[in-house]
């Protein structure tokens, strides 16, 4: 299983992480790296997510967090 | 204006078009109880005998209406009692705002009496949540409630307002942080769609959720006359045409009819509209798309390529997609494939049998009901009879749990529906177990003066799990039968009800021509406990391993 890297800018708010990280628990998949950190100057953080799955598991993922009403966005950085 | 939290509450549900909400008081929501009491003129709360009901009630009235259900509860043990049919609506799509109390904020975390993370505990099972800090947020955090249960796929959204929040007043609303991003799907382009329908010789329509949803029945009929193709259905999709309508294949999956599987066979391209290829619907997934082509239109993107992967997926509100389409669709005819169509269908008649069988059950209780009767049902065997005996003649009027398959379901539910439609007659198939587990709302019902029909499929067992037992665990019938002595007429004239024992087709004709108009009436309908819900796919199979006859055992 490959390793990759998603970013994600969201309201830095009580509970956002709560909501990304079940995202992940409900698909089965560790996070294996976090960093979560606030936009200056802004009502957002930004934060990156570091797990492990195959292209399948990334695209539907990747869906499923952009489905989140606290997440303003979801990239993909590694693999590009 | 300086106003409380719990008047905020009040105001902002008004605001948003709520006139009925469903609900159990408790500490922590006495001060919106308090408003709800100074504001009865403009809001109607039902108050029903558990919270569990509550939520399938206030589901039930947002799948009759199509507007989000509201619901309200304590904390604690009220609000964990809400997470079954939060999760119900949740698999179904069906748009909730579900209001919480908790206790007050310094007391959070602190394990107090009736505390309850349920924003965690729902966290999975909501489409979003709010943990309220502020009265100042309430206002907003409520509108935005109302808009993302109503947004793309709609679905329960969940506010905890803790008991101080309720309490206290804003002098200034916050306007600071985003509470949510929206995100706008161009109108996809058709014209690969178009190509493929059109090079197809056998198209067949797989019709589901969405279509109800989206109240886009009307596109659907257009669209299956415009490609002169068959529909098969999804159980909850299954009302978008008349049963009688001929291009009506039924319902496909585990429990479809022999029809659809026959269609789902043959066809060389499958229309997906507004499903999502569960495996109670589409078992084998592999097998299932084996040597045809899929396009999948559906609202909610994560479904496209979820559990069958499409030639062409498209996302977008089946309305607005289909009426598109139509603009520029050619017209097509088929004949061949219709007249296999026909072929098949005249083979599924059922034969005549004069006795009180599932078979007979459903259609002389559908005679005595107006086509715009909603029809609900628990889950089990009669949830199934339901969908292969029941003439539906109107589209959207079937409530029942199909993603969670939740047994207790549809008292509840058939309780917010017919106040839904200002107390009109509602249809409820259930079973001895689905009953057993939300009898107590039969009191909700008479104090609201419901003439809910309640048919009791009343086989002394668990029927679905028992047929699986004896077809799938050498008859091993391990705590299947029920062995209770529940005397169900007598218990619903205790409650205040209508109740008969119907044992033959002729009982059961007469107690129909004599139902109370301003009370539920239980008709206790004894059926064999080896009746079978039949055809059935065994769980992981193909279409080819349908068993259609209860043979060898």
């Amino acid at each position: 299983m490959e390793k990759f890297t998603v970013e994600l800018t969201a309201a830095n708010s009580c509970g956002v992480l709560h909501h990304i990280s079940g995202v992940y628990a409900k698909c089965r998949i560790n996070i294996d790296a976090l960093t979560f950190a606030p936009e200056a100057e802004s009502e957002l953080a930004v934060m990156q997510v570091t797990s492990k799955g195959n292209e399948s598991v990334r695209t539907h993922l990747l869906k499923l967090l952009l489905k989140l009403y606290d997440v303003k966005s979801v990239t993909l950085t590694q693999p590009k | 204006m300086v106003r409380t939290g719990a008047n905020i509450v009040i105001e902002s549900l008004c605001r948003n078009g709520t006139e009925t909400l469903f609900g159990y008081p408790g500490g922590a929501v006495l001060p919106i109880y308090e408003e709800l009491y100074r504001n009865s003129y403009r809001l109607r709360h039902i108050l029903c005998a558990h919270e569990q009901n509550a939520v399938h009630a206030a589901d039930g009235y947002a799948r009759t209406t199509g507007r989000p259900g509201v619901v309200i509860a304590t904390s604690g043990p009220g609000a964990a009692n809400l997470v079954t049919g939060i999760a119900t609506a949740g698999l179904d799509s069906v748009p909730l705002v579900v209001i919480t109390g908790n206790v007050s904020v310094p007391l959070l975390g602190k394990d107090s009496f009736q505390e309850l993370d349920i924003t965690s505990v729902t966290r999975g099972i909501t489409k979003h949540n709010f943990a309220v800090n502020s009265p100042c947020e309430l206002s907003r955090v409520i509108d935005a409630a109302f808009h993302i249960a109503l947004d793309g796929r709609p679905g329960p959204v969940l506010i905890d307002i803790p008991k101080n929040v309720q309490n206290e007043s804003c002098q200034e609303e916050d306007e600071s942080s985003p509470l949510y991003f929206t995100r706008k799907r161009p109108l996809p382009a058709l014209d690969a769609l178009i190509r493929m329908l059109c090079e197809s010789s056998r198209p067949l329509i797989y019709s589901g959720g969405g279509i109800i949803s989206g109240r886009a029945w009307g596109e659907l009929e257009e669209l299956a006359n415009r490609i002169d193709a068959p529909v098969v259905f999804s159980m909850m999709g299954l009302t978008a045409m008349r049963s009688s309508h001929p291009r009506n294949g039924g319902m496909c999956g585990m429990h479809g009819t022999a029809l659809s599987a026959e269609l789902l066979k043959k066809c060389d391209l499958i229309l997906a509209l507004g499903v999502r290829f569960s495996d109670r619907a589409s078992g084998n997934c592999e097998k299932f798309r084996e040597g045809k082509k899929i396009i999948h239109i559906d609202i909610d993107p994560s479904e496209i390529n979820k559990n069958v992967s499409a030639d062409i997926g498209i996302t977008g509100s089946l309305k607005s997609v289909l009426t598109e389409l139509l603009k520029t669709l050619p017209r097509q005819s088929r004949p061949e494939w219709q007249q296999f169509h026909k072929s098949i269908k005249l083979k599924n008649v059922p034969a005549e049998i004069k006795t009180l069988v599932p078979e007979n059950l459903f259609p002389a209780v559908a005679k005595y009901c107006d086509e715009d009767c909603v029809i609900v049902t628990d889950v089990g065997q009669h949830q199934i009879w339901t969908m292969h005996y029941y003439p539906f003649k109107t589209p959207g009027s079937l409530l029942t749990s199909g993603g969670l398959g939740t047994m207790g379901y549809g008292l509840g539910a058939a309780i917010g529906s017919s106040v839904a439609r200002g107390g009109k007659r509602t249809l409820l198939f259930t079973g001895d177990g689905s009953f057993g587990m939300s009898l107590q709302e039969l009191a909700t019902a008479v104090s609201q003066k419901l003439p809910l029909l309640i048919i009791i499929c009343n086989n002394g067992v668990l029927g679905m799990v028992r047929q699986w037992q004896t077809m799938f665990y050498d008859q091993h019938y391990s705590h299947t039968t029920l062995n209770r002595q529940t005397d169900f007429p007598a218990l619903a004239r205790a409650f205040g009800a209508e109740g008969k024992k119907i044992t033959t087709l002729e009982e059961l004709d007469s107690a129909l021509q004599d139902l109370a108009p301003d009370r539920p009436t239980v008709l206790d309908c004894r059926l064999d406990k080896d009746e079978w819900a039949l055809p059935i796919i065994p769980p992981g199979g193909s279409i080819e391993e349908m068993i259609t006859e209860k043979k060898g055992i």
